[in-house]
């Protein structure tokens, strides 16, 4: 495969469609970026401090740690702490050409063998985890010189590099490396500084970082206290940086404070139990009953008002969208009337049936909730926070989950929640299907951008005939910015260091 | 104490009472309805009060809200009566380590405020209306529990107790027939004591997310969505904080008039 070709791919196994880089266009007539200043940053938590074994918050550890690939603002994948990617033609083997400048915060330059041991830590050491599955294809890794680092795969797996961009890599002689990182030593614009855990973060610059000039911020300082209002300490300039909710965005706008949105957005949909569905809910017309009872536009509006309607895992217009599924979704408007013919016909009085239902604390859980309730159900709605939602998810003794899920590196982490030996299944209903998992795995390993979509297509519409999972619509997540903040732009995921933005530009004005 | 103080507490429970019985039977009162075309809406024709950030009718989650909420917490105050003074006066009549045991109890209870105690007792019983029941009525269990022994112990040194006792009646039938007759005015002060901060209870653990199911509408539940939306729909935060408040304070106040009139050491003081 040529360098071209493999680009081209690249730029398609993204989940996006082509987008513009607001950041390039910005780049013109910018003025001169102010050093010095702390940064407070509110946006997701830091749940270790080894980056090879996160659970999912990575908006974090990004600034501290860097890997060799990296979404790109407009989705597609890039060579980040790799200055070039070569690939074989079969898909198989991979050459990376790393950065000859890159230093570890210990001063230290950054080596193939370095890579190496972060790739064998991943794939001999962590357990669980979306990377662990792909690291354990890499049936081999050498290092021809201290630039190059040569992967070869047992067989091809398309979302490799997208997945790289989540793997950190930091120096083998971190504090704790052989069993748990306490203390990882980076290559990343910012230093792992102060970690008071679900209280702050400080990060301070690293003056050798490889990209000259950045960054310009002395230091980062994240709050994680976690889920709270964070719209009036944006207001009362104690943070800079913070995550909103959609509630808060008319009072922010109106306060002229900016607000950014991620450029992938989060997946919305309404899942069935499906490791071990009682009765009621194995009967494919009481599925479909509920289903139809589902308003998908007044759901994605109470959302947000910008969200978007669609069937699918992924947003509507990218490369893995499918227009004549979208078209023919038999759900796309509710249809009570039908709904109740369906209950009828399958001999279920709904006023008997009680359905539980579990949820994060989120309103639209309630817009689901009650929309079932017309059909004439009772509800039982346990709402709980992340861990005790997903605690009694895997417990599997619910019947509807209504949940959304944020943006992701790769199209196939949308997939892997849906295979039978998947990471955290529960949010789809911890589905067992064989034929399934085939047609995802046959998308994954194939070479081909076009086969991989056709296959995940494939693997959706079944999904969607089984009735596993109801997609309901895409809505982007909010960044409240505060005013005299520069140089910063939203990436495509949580990700607040990439290539192409992220702190390292972002700068204080007076 | 002029004739306003003295009938504003009851004038306010009436109202509550009233709301919460024919609440129900008002036609057009859905409290969970949703509109979603018409979130935070002010105060006018078709919505009284207004409505929340679902659409939903304020005046029909108030009136809902009165009979649930009051509902949960007179319940709560049965629970925490039953368990505390039953247990009480059992273990009073058993005496020696069964005594020692209900009480120890009552005592490792009342280490912790009863909102800390609802709300460990919730993480482990599981969201659910009946759980809050439980949680609220075990942590003011241990106050009907020392107002039984009180009581207990002042009857038992009376002399017609011990007339009884030499006419060889059980410790049990003379707690039955003539400590609990003599124990129910303060026991019922203290229900009414315990109700106000069963709603307040119920309420906090609501407004947690770790009360009832979150359309259910208790006032925790409904000032709990309001919240988000103080600045949007300001109606749909005050209106039943100002219901939780007037109600919790008119029972508090029928609650320390009950107590006046059933605690002589009380009165004097």
């Amino acid at each position: 495969m040529q360098r071209r070709d493999l680009l081209k791919l690249l730029a398609m196994s993204a989940t996006a469609g082509p987008l513009a880089m607001p950041g390039l266009l910005h780049a013109q007539n910018a003025p001169t970026p102010r050093r010095g200043g702390t940064l407070k940053v509110a946006l997701l938590g830091l749940d270790t401090a080894d980056p090879h074994r996160h659970a999912g918050s990575i908006a974090v550890q990004q600034v501290y740690a860097e890997t060799l690939t990296s979404i790109g603002d407009d989705g597609t994948v890039r060579p980040f702490l790799a200055e070039r990617i070569d690939s074989s033609a079969d898909g198989r083997t991979y050459t990376f050409h790393l950065r000859k400048n890159v230093r570890f915060h210990n001063g230290r330059a950054m080596t193939s063998a370095d890579v190496k041991a972060n790739f064998e830590r991943v794939r001999d050491k962590v357990k669980g985890g979306w990377l662990t599955g792909a690291m354990k294809l890499a049936r081999n890794i050498e290092t021809p010189s201290p630039d190059v680092l040569r992967v070869e795969l047992a067989n091809a797996h398309a979302p490799f590099l997208n997945l790289l961009s989540e793997l950190w890599i930091v120096a083998p002689e971190s504090e704790g490396w052989n069993e748990t990182i306490r203390r990882p030593i980076g290559t990343g614009p910012f230093k792992f500084g102060t970690w008071q855990p679900d209280v702050s973060f400080q990060a301070p610059a690293f003056d050798q970082y490889w990209q000259a000039g950045l960054p310009y911020l002395d230091a980062v300082e994240f709050d994680l206290r976690g889920d709270r209002d964070n719209s009036l300490s944006l207001r009362a300039g104690d943070l800079h940086l913070a995550y909103v909710g959609n509630d808060k965005l008319d009072s922010l706008a109106k306060d002229r404070m900016g607000i950014q949105f991620l450029k992938d957005t989060a997946w919305y949909f309404l899942s069935f139990n499906n490791r071990k569905p009682r009765p009621l809910l194995q009967d494919a017309r009481v599925r479909e009953a509920i289903s139809l009872a589902v308003d998908k536009q007044a759901y994605m509006k109470f959302v947000v008002k910008t969200a978007v309607v669609s069937d699918q895992p992924v947003r509507p217009n990218t490369y893995f969208w499918d227009r004549e599924l979208e078209q023919r979704d038999p759900h796309a408007k509710p249809d009570l009337a039908r709904a109740r013919e369906l209950l009828k016909n399958a001999g279920v009085d709904p006023s008997r049936e009680t359905l539980k239902v579990v949820s994060w604390q989120s309103d639209y859980a309630q817009v689901a909730v009650q929309m079932v309730r017309q059909l004439g159900f009772k509800i039982d709605h346990q709402a709980l926070d992340d861990i005790g939602a997903q605690r009694l998810l895997g417990q599997y003794d619910w019947d509807l989950a209504p949940f959304h899920s944020g943006p992701r590196a790769d199209v196939y982490l949308r997939y892997a929640r849906l295979l039978s030996d998947g990471p955290s299944p529960m949010l789809w209903g911890g589905i067992q299907d064989k034929e399934l998992d085939a047609l995802i795995n046959a998308a994954v390993s194939s070479p081909s951008a076009q086969k991989a979509r056709e296959g995940y297509l494939q693997a959706w519409k079944h999904v969607m005939d089984k009735r596993y999972t109801l997609g309901l619509g895409h809505a982007a997540d909010a960044i409240g910015v505060a005013p005299k903040v520069r140089g910063y732009e939203t990436g495509y995921t949580w990700s607040q260091n990439r290539v192409d933005g992220g702190l390292a530009r972002t700068w204080l004005a007076a | 104490m002029s004739t306003f103080r003295r009938l504003a507490p009851w004038v306010l429970l009436a109202v509550a009472l009233t709301a919460a019985a024919i609440g129900p039977l008002l036609p057009g009162l859905d409290p969970y309805h949703q509109d979603l075309l018409a979130r935070n809406l002010p105060p006018g024709p078709g919505h009284w009060l207004g409505t929340d950030s679902f659409g939903r009718d304020i005046l029909a989650r108030l009136v809902a809200g009165t009979r649930l909420t009051l509902l949960v917490a007179v319940c709560s105050a049965g629970i925490a009566l039953l368990g505390g003074a039953g247990l009480g006066l059992m273990g009073c009549v058993a005496g020696g380590p069964a005594r020692g045991a209900v009480y120890a109890a009552f005592d490792m209870i009342r280490t912790l405020p009863p909102i800390l105690l609802s709300l460990a007792l919730m993480v482990s019983l599981g969201v659910g209306t009946l759980s809050v029941i439980l949680a609220v009525g075990i942590a003011f269990m241990p106050l009907f529990g020392y107002v039984a022994r009180a009581v207990y112990e002042r009857e038992m040194a009376s002399g017609y107790v011990a007339a009884a006792r030499v006419l060889g009646i059980a410790p049990a039938a003379i707690a039955w027939r003539h400590v609990l007759p003599n124990a129910a005015g303060a026991l019922l002060t203290q229900v009414a004591i315990v109700v106000p901060r069963a709603i307040v209870t119920e309420s906090v653990l609501s407004f947690f997310g770790l009360g009832v199911s979150p359309d259910v509408p208790t006032w925790g539940r409904i000032i709990a969505t309001a919240v988000s939306y103080a600045e949007q729909a300001p109606a749909s935060l005050l209106l039943p904080v100002l219901a939780l408040a007037l109600t919790t304070l008119s029972l508090s106040v029928l609650g320390n008039r009950l107590r006046d009139r059933f605690d002589p050491l009380g009165a004097r003081a």
